[in-house]
């Protein structure tokens, strides 16, 4: 990609900003990482790999030549030694990056966006070390060289562009893995729609919703003129208490109908709300993303 | 209560509209930005409270409307009421010299009616009473709005001189007024009749006078021996009246108070004043004690102090040691009194008070010159002698004798005669030796004899024991002849050998009219007057010369101004009270409203202070709207509380270097502490490097004193010790602080502060004070900024103490420096700069050199030593170069 000299001084620039802010975030992702990976250990799979995973007995219909000797020969039965599932495999990952995700309901709690990026880029760190590719949808093809990997993605992850919410529609690998990461909030239709596109490729993927505990729960009082962060019409409530439990049950709808789709798809989902430990957010996502290759 | 501007009420009218609007008008809804704003679609609450307002905060919007509405219609509390009738005011005030001493309540007064007559809308036409400065007559001003006038009344001073109600009663002449207030003196002057007529004829009369009337003069006092007597005049009074006298030098101390009742119902009383002549030599002025004003002033110039004494010599060897008939006179006066020599026609070429005449007659042309000045007040003290006695025996009449003597003299105790020396009888009541002890060495041998006759007991100021008279006297003119019956030396008493005759020639003395320096038709320039309350300053643009004979019927005048006049050596006073005619009250205007000046209760106007509370019921309405509207921060609440109430903090006493004083209760003086150290913080840091901070009021025992270099103590006369502040200040000065301790009343004579050094005596008994010497040029105190010979303060000249021996544990610093120069009254700023207090006996120096000692005090305190080591820095350079 030939860029003109304008562009890549603009690049550059944002790249020192992008610099100063990264390796907070990344020791912050790497960190959490750290105390997810001690959690779980390996892969846990039989597969193609180098390192031993376990004997097994013989069973028709194995090759003869994966009888191992050495155990065999220790008594009668024969036994087939089978090595860890080593197998890299590429994982898409996608942050919503629109305007709704910058937003937060008090100082308390961090923005939205600032942790869904921890998140995605925790798990990053956690699937590099596993050895698996890791790429953006959405993002450039191939991640620039320079640095390592994930200040990399970490680069890449703030230069996505804002794709209305819904992750875009871009060419993927069969049995890649995708991750969904945003607030989820946007229509239920154009979400099962995105989602059966991608799980039409066919993917397998997780959603995580990253919601504020303000939109979790509604918590303003009296009356007031609520306004949207995507240009959606004002809402004038004359008495929010009045309708806290209206929320809560369009809320549980849309929960509802994002696991619904997602069970279709044959997805995990799974929710997060800002106000708690990120830690546990990532073994949730970790565990599911594993247990989904079964 | 009244309202300025009722018809405003109207606008409560509105209130219940306001509040059907408030009511209906919801609160405005607060902003939020919320991402899930698609859930909230469709959902609707099923009630709707909040969307009017709540009742309470349409109450607090109703009371701060109707406080605004109330406020601006201008409620005044204890309002005067209205002024009679429609159209312009009259406001006439009496401005002569008895208004001086109740000025600022007729001020205020005057001021009361300015402020009904603006509420009114009605113009104000003004009219003083006396000349003005400029000479004059009073005239009628334009009609103007109150506000206008408000300056011209700021500028108006009691005038020393008599009002001129004549050409007041013409500038009145066709004016008619819809209400006339005249702020009254209360004392008839002359053509007050027709000026009350005036007033009456230009509309309805409202006469607003002090109750009781306080007018009060000192009239011509009167010298006897011994004392002086003042006299005091007043208009009759209802109840007994203390008033007192203040006998004042120069330079402004207060030599005596002296006191005296004038009872009720009559209008005069005599103050003596008993002072040492050579205090009384000093005295410039006799003031009454009370409200200051030109009346209750009278200045003595040299006529009071002068008596200028001539010796008469019959024959050269007068003066000879021991024997001449001069000698004992001489040396009996010249301690108290000018002595002048030479013969009669040399001595009679000045003003004399007193002329002394040993043995001998006079006769002729001389009798004519000594009895034409006796006539004009002048006082001939004879002795008699052998020559006398021969004259008399020869039946010559001479006329300058206070009594017929009989021929020849009479001797006792001499060596053919069986009578003794006769001893003096004590000395009676009405004698002005009275008082006076009598030795009883002292003999009389010989003496010449008075006639009997009825009037010799009255003229006999002393007797001897049979009953003979010893000294007679006797008026001739305005002036006296006083006759000793022995000689001026020891020939025929040994009177002139005993302290007593000292005393009575000094009596005598005093007995006779001072003289004043001038020539009798000199023309006496004005040089220092009095202004209205008393106050002498330069002379007004309008005063003239005065000649010299006028000062015997004196008339006070705006060319005239009462004052001194003349030259520097002779200055000649020109005294209100001996101009003025004898106080009567004034009858008021016929047909004229009474009202006391100021007695009714002072006028308030509630308006700003209602309008205050509508305004900070507005912004708690504005906090309760953020609230509501959950904009409310606490940190931005906390910013509108406290920016509402502006609170100064009390500053930190260690974070800058500042002086300090310790408070003693009494507001006014630690007011001057304050003011004083103030004003020396202030020329501290203009003039040299050190930086202080605003000083600190501390109570010893209840505050750290460890923060502050210097400590000003000013000691009254009620202080009484206390054991925490002693022990807290013994550590100030074990920790090296110093404290300045005044007295304040050091040089200041009587009244200022008595009984502080006694008190200072009394609070200290348990301060650890190292032995202390008088300060000199040669401490480290008087070289440490400036170099200083004297360190005055307020008052100057009496001894200030410090640490006699140098202690090196301590730097050599003195912890304690005691004066009573009133310093910080010298230091003391206003809020304008300027000096609030006179320095005594005065002048710009003194004040300067306060203030460097103030300096040099500081200096002392930052500095230790570090002063008194710089004077070995030459010879350390010196030894350097060597």
């Amino acid at each position: 990609m030939r860029a003109s000299p304008q562009a890549g001084v603009q690049t550059a620039r944002r790249a020192e900003g992008l610099g100063a802010r990264l390796p907070p975030l990344l020791v912050a992702a790497q960190r959490v990482a750290a105390t997810v990976a001690q959690g779980v250990h390996g892969r846990r799979r039989v597969g193609q790999g180098d390192s031993f995973w376990q004997y097994r007995p013989f069973v028709p219909g194995d090759a003869r030549s994966r009888i191992d000797s050495r155990a065999s020969a220790k008594t009668d039965r024969a036994y087939v030694r089978e090595t860890e599932w080593e197998a890299a495999q590429t994982v898409y990952l996608w942050r919503d990056a629109s305007p709704s995700m910058d937003w937060r309901s008090g100082a308390a709690v961090p923005w939205k966006r600032e942790r869904a990026d921890l998140l995605v880029l925790a798990l990053a760190s956690l699937l590099l070390r596993g050895g698996e590719r890791v790429r953006l949808l959405g993002g450039p093809p191939r991640l620039r060289g320079g640095g390592t990997a994930l200040e990399a993605l970490a680069q890449a992850l703030a230069e996505m562009p804002d794709s209305g919410g819904l992750p875009p529609d871009a060419p993927l690998p069969r049995f890649a893995r995708v991750v969904i990461v945003g607030d989820l909030l946007s229509p239920l239709p154009a979400i099962r729609e995105a989602v059966a596109r991608l799980a039409a490729t066919p993917v397998q993927g997780h959603l995580l919703q990253v919601l504020d505990p303000a939109e979790a729960l509604l918590p303003y009082a009296g009356r007031v003129r609520f306004q949207g962060t995507e240009a959606e019409r004002d809402q004038l409530v004359q008495r929010v208490e009045g309708i806290r439990t209206g929320y809560a049950d369009a809320l549980a709808a849309q929960l509802h109908g994002l696991n619904a789709l997602a069970t279709a798809a044959g997805w995990g989902f799974s929710t997060h709300r800002t106000d708690h430990a990120p830690e546990a957010a990532l073994l949730g996502l970790y565990v599911a993303l594993s247990e989904a290759r079964r | 209560m009244i309202f300025a501007a009722p018809w405003l009420l109207l606008a409560l009218l509105a209130l219940p509209a306001l509040w059907w609007l408030l009511r209906v008008t919801p609160p405005s809804p607060r902003t939020q930005l919320f991402p899930a704003i698609r859930l909230l679609e469709g959902l609707r609450a099923a009630e709707r409270t909040s969307s009017r307002t709540p009742p309470w905060l349409l109450l607090l919007r109703m009371l701060a409307a109707g406080l605004v509405v109330i406020g601006l219609a201008g409620p005044v509390l204890n309002a005067a009421g209205r002024l009679p009738g429609t159209g312009p005011v009259l406001l006439v005030i009496d401005d002569g010299w008895a208004a001086a001493p109740a000025w600022a309540v007729r001020m205020e007064a005057a001021s009361r009616v300015l402020d009904q007559a603006a509420r009114e809308a009605r113009p104000v036409r003004l009219l003083t009473t006396a000349p003005s400065e400029a000479g004059q007559a009073p005239t009628l001003g334009p009609a103007a709005p109150s506000p206008e006038l408000r300056a011209r009344l700021a500028a108006l001073r009691p005038k020393p001189w008599l009002p001129d109600l004549e050409a007041a009663a013409g500038a009145l002449r066709g004016v008619s007024a819809g209400a006339v207030v005249h702020i009254a003196d209360g004392v008839a002057a002359p053509s007050d009749g027709g000026f009350q007529r005036a007033l009456a004829a230009a509309g309805p009369v409202q006469r607003r006078s002090p109750d009781p009337l306080q007018a009060r003069t000192l009239r011509t006092p009167r010298s006897e021996s011994e004392r002086l007597v003042a006299r005091v005049e007043t208009l009759p009074q209802p109840v007994d009246t203390p008033v007192a006298v203040l006998a004042q030098t120069g330079d402004g101390r207060t030599l005596a108070r002296a006191e005296a009742i004038i009872a009720a119902g009559t209008t005069s009383a005599e103050i003596p004043i008993s002072l040492p002549q050579e205090l009384r030599n000093q005295l410039a002025r006799l003031a009454l004690d009370g409200p200051p004003s030109a009346a209750g002033t009278w200045l003595l110039d040299e006529r009071w102090r002068r008596r200028p004494v001539g010796l008469l010599a019959p024959e050269d060897g007068a003066d000879t040691p021991l024997i001449g008939p001069l000698y004992y006179v001489r040396r009996a006066l010249a301690a108290t009194a000018e002595l002048r020599d030479g013969t009669l026609e040399t001595l009679l070429t000045r003003p004399l008070s007193v002329l002394v005449m040993v043995d001998g007659t006079l006769d002729g042309t001389a009798a004519a010159q000594v009895g034409k000045w006796v006539e004009e007040g002048g006082l001939l003290l004879r002795f008699a002698g052998p020559r006398l006695a021969a004259a008399t025996g020869e039946g010559g009449a001479d006329k300058l004798l206070p009594v017929r003597l009989l021929a020849g003299d009479r001797q006792l105790g001499g060596a053919l005669s069986w009578s003794k020396p006769a001893a003096l009888a004590p000395f009676t009541a009405a004698s002005p030796f009275t008082g006076l002890a009598v030795p009883a060495e002292v003999l009389v041998q010989r003496q010449v004899l008075a006639e009997p006759g009825a009037t010799l007991a009255a003229r006999s100021w002393a007797t001897l024991e049979d009953g003979t008279p010893l000294v007679t006297a006797a008026p001739l003119g305005a002036g006296r002849v006083v006759l000793v019956h022995v000689t001026a030396n020891a020939d025929w008493s040994n009177l002139p050998l005993s302290g007593l005759f000292v005393d009575m020639l000094r009596r005598v003395v005093e007995l006779s009219a001072g003289v004043a320096g001038a020539a009798p038709d000199a023309l006496l320039a004005p040089a220092e007057l009095l202004d209205g309350f008393g106050v002498i300053g330069r002379p007004p643009p309008a005063a003239v010369g005065l000649e010299a004979t006028e000062l015997a019927t004196p008339i006070v005048t705006p060319m005239h101004p009462p004052g001194l006049y003349g030259p520097e050596s002779g200055r000649r006073a020109l005294n209100l009270g001996a101009a003025l005619p004898p106080l009567a009250a004034a009858a008021p205007a016929p047909g004229a409203t009474l009202l006391p000046l100021g007695d009714d209760a002072q006028e308030r106007s509630l308006g700003p202070a209602l309008l205050a509370a509508a305004i900070a019921l507005l912004a708690i309405d504005l906090l309760l709207s953020l609230w509501l509207r959950g904009l409310l921060r606490p940190a931005a609440a906390a910013l509108l509380l406290f920016a509402l109430p502006v609170y100064a903090a009390e500053p930190s006493p260690a974070l800058e270097t500042r002086l300090a004083y310790v408070v003693t209760g009494d507001a006014t003086v630690d007011g001057v502490s304050r003011a004083g150290l103030q004003g020396l913080s202030a020329y501290v840091n203009r003039r040299t490097a050190a930086a202080l901070g605003e000083p600190m009021a501390v109570t010893p025992g209840q505050d750290d004193l460890a923060f502050y270099p210097l400590l000003y103590w000013p000691v009254l006369a009620s202080a009484e010790p206390d054991g925490r502040a002693t022990g807290a200040l013994n550590a100030y000065i074990r920790a090296g602080g110093i404290i300045l301790v005044d007295t304040r009343g050091s040089g200041s004579g009587d009244g200022f502060a008595p009984g502080a050094e006694a008190a200072l005596r009394r609070v200290s008994a348990g301060l650890d004070v190292p032995p202390l010497a008088p300060l000199n040029g040669d401490h480290v105190l008087a070289r440490s900024f400036y170099l200083l010979q004297d360190f005055p303060g307020r008052f100057a000249g009496g001894p200030i103490w410090v640490q006699r021996d140098q202690d090196r544990s301590n730097d050599s610093v003195s912890p304690v420096i005691i004066g009573g120069h009133d310093w910080a009254a010298a230091w003391a700023t206003d809020a304008q700069g300027r000096n609030p207090y006179a320095t005594v006996p005065g002048g710009a120096r003194q004040r300067v050199l306060a203030y460097r000692f103030g300096v040099n005090l500081v200096m002392y305190a930052l500095t230790g030593n570090y002063k008194g080591d710089q004077v070995h820095v030459p010879a350390i350079l010196e030894r350097l170069g060597q």
